[in-house]
């Protein structure tokens, strides 16, 4: 398992083993130290057969060409992700399911009546799904467009700098679960119970991360210019509207867990038809999910809104 | 020009005496034939590689792709150039300093941020039209960034300029390994061979550069000029790495210098000027005028 063995000096971001830079700030990672006082020829040889080595094109590193054995470099490793803690399920699968029908009585007048009598659940599988969790600062800046200040045209120009504190930020690497079914749950899950075993659910799926560190390195990198984006529209940019937002992080103390985060899919059937639900294995009133519509009361809302109109229209015309 | 200074060692495996040139890094026993590999204390000048980044390419595959190289060259190059052989071909581990850098930098530009009008105006019958017209209201922007320069790789040898180095460049540095004296062994490697405060101005001009190039996608608005800005490099890293490189060189007439070219040892790409023909221009030229000559006259005649 990769975990973090040593801080970069440069920008406090946590470097791993086989990292031979920061993945941050470029900053080479420190090797044992070799003073040399006197200048000296060296043969590389063989540990085998006593034969000279030489860099060899076929197999990129120093081999030696009589027994063919080759002199292992350190070199940029890029493994794939492995799950480093798992958060264990604090709501057992009754809970969900009382969570899922609370949930479809919850989701207002378009609905069916029955929806919450009828619906029987099909299935219900606890899950643990897997996720990058960030902490970091970064310095943005930014620059974008607003009505701020606006004259003839409908934008002005704006720019900034401004601190951004990350904390405990969830990127999911879940092939699962949808974006909007992570973006759902991962507000809601309290990071400090993770352990480095599973817990709290017996015969639950395990996802594993199927992207190397390199690309997972991006996907985080990605994330973080996104949420800055978002948070400098939200809170930064003077003004009511925003376009053209754009922003340069400098990031400092980037510190990523790999966690597995616990969830429930329930799938439940109302009238012959198939829905699905997520459902948070720490919190049970996190729920996501698709639902039917009642098409009748969607059709009598709308005759009732038209008849309204029509009575007014003829008021007026008298 | 001073003469290079040469120390004289003594061969581990056979005991031979040889002397080495101070600006390389390897050596190889005239007698037994024993790749060295020659390690000097590390100074400001001369720092301890911290990377370097092995051959990929192989002398054959190198000399080949060269060859291929040569002879698809434009028709105006010189035949000579195009029928010589290669005389030297060499693998060198070529000194570069890869820099990277906290940029500091403070920018103002003009930005043009577009709104339509509506406008009368007198057709060409004398009827009055309207038309919206997009025009074009422009504020001045102050602002401030802050960000990593990544990866500015320059040349550490008096051998290979810049500018050259660039052409074959990018290296792909993922491929990094950290250094050690045996992967040169075999090799041709290199000291470096210009001064550390020339190469890091070269660094930072570099730096200065990118920042520049990425500042205009930073921009707001729909359009801007007169972007200024000035960047101040804090928080700097220097490594020295080897990269590697394929030199060959030719001589394809005997009152012309040798020429040149080089080839990424990761990647394959080349780099080399193609000696023009004066002769074959000229020659051009005047069939051409003569053609041209010719098809006036018989306009001109019928």
């Amino acid at each position: 398992m990769a975990t973090p063995v040593t801080t970069c000096e440069r920008c406090e971001s946590q470097l791993e083993i086989g990292d031979l830079r920061c993945a941050i700030c470029s900053q080479a990672a420190p090797a044992v130290a070799d003073s040399r006082t006197v200048t000296e020829i060296e043969v590389h040889r063989c540990d085998g057969c006593g034969a000279a080595l030489r860099y060899d094109v076929e197999v990129q590193a120093p081999s030696c060409g009589y027994c063919g054995s080759v002199m292992r470099l350190e070199t940029l490793q890029d493994p794939m992700e492995q799950t480093q803690a798992f958060l264990p399920f604090t709501t057992d699968a009754r809970q969900a399911q009382g969570a899922l029908r609370e949930w479809l009585a919850t989701l207002g007048r378009f609905r069916p009546s029955d929806l919450k009598a009828t619906a029987r659940i099909d299935t219900l599988r606890p899950l643990w799904w897997v996720a990058w969790v960030f902490d970091a600062t970064a310095l943005i800046s930014w620059t974008a467009d607003s009505d701020a200040g606006s004259y003839r045209s409908d934008w002005a120009p704006h720019a900034g700098q401004a601190e951004m504190e990350f904390d405990g930020i969830a990127v999911s690497a879940s092939r699962g679960l949808s974006e909007a079914e992570t973006d759902a749950l991962e507000h809601d899950y309290d990071f400090s119970t993770a352990r480095p075993e599973p817990a709290g659910a017996s015969g639950a799926a395990v996802e594993q991360f199927d992207v190397q560190r390199s690309l997972a390195r991006g996907r985080v990198m990605s994330a973080i210019d996104q949420l800055a984006a978002e948070r400098v529209g939200q809170r930064h940019v003077p003004g009511h509207r925003f376009r053209n937002v754009h922003v340069t992080a400098l990031l400092r103390g980037l510190i990523t867990r790999r966690l597995a985060l616990p969830a429930y899919v329930l799938v439940y059937r109302y009238r012959g038809k198939r829905y699905r639900a997520v459902i948070s294995g720490q919190r049970a009133r996190v729920v996501f999910g698709t639902a039917p519509y009642s098409v009748a009361k969607i059709a009598a809302t709308a005759a009732a809104g038209i008849g309204a109109l029509l009575t007014i229209a003829w008021l007026l015309a008298a | 020009m001073a003469s290079p200074k040469v120390i004289d060692i003594a061969c581990e495996s056979c005991g031979a005496t040889l002397t080495l040139d101070e600006h390389l890094r390897t050596a190889e026993c005239a007698f037994c034939a024993s790749p060295m590999v020659v390690e000097r204390p590390a100074s400001a000048e001369r720092p301890d590689p911290t990377f370097a980044l092995g051959f990929v390419i192989g002398r054959e595959q190198a000399t080949t792709a060269v060859q291929n190289w040569i002879r698809g060259r434009g028709p105006f190059v010189r035949s000579d150039f195009k029928k010589a052989t290669l005389e030297k071909t060499r693998g060198v581990y070529l000194p570069t300093y890869l820099y990277g850098a906290v940029a500091e930098t403070v920018y103002e530009a003009e930005i043009g941020e577009d709104y339509t009008e509506t406008e009368t105006y007198t057709d060409s019958e004398g009827n009055r039209q309207t038309r919206t017209v997009r025009k074009t209201e422009y504020r001045s922007l102050r602002g401030r960034q802050s960000r990593y320069i990544h990866d500015a790789v320059v040349t550490a040898s008096r051998g290979i300029p810049n500018h050259e180095l660039a052409e074959v460049e990018p290296f792909d540095l993922r491929a990094l390994r950290r250094y050690e004296a045996a992967i040169l062994s075999g090799w041709l490697a290199e000291e470096p061979s210009l001064d550390s405060e020339a190469c890091l101005r070269t660094a930072r001009g570099e730096a200065i550069a990118r920042v520049g190039d990425d500042l205009a996608g930073f921009m707001p608005g729909d359009s801007h000029h007169s972007l200024r800005y000035s960047t101040h490099l804090v928080d700097e890293v220097i490594d020295l790495v080897l990269l590697p490189v394929w030199v060959f060189s030719m001589r394809y007439a005997k009152e012309k210098p040798p020429a040149r070219v080089l080839m990424n040892g990761q990647t394959g790409e080349i780099y080399g000027t193609a000696p023009l023909s004066i002769r074959k221009i000229t020659t051009t030229v005047v069939l051409a005028a003569g053609f041209v000559a010719t098809l006036l006259w018989l306009l001109n005649a019928f």
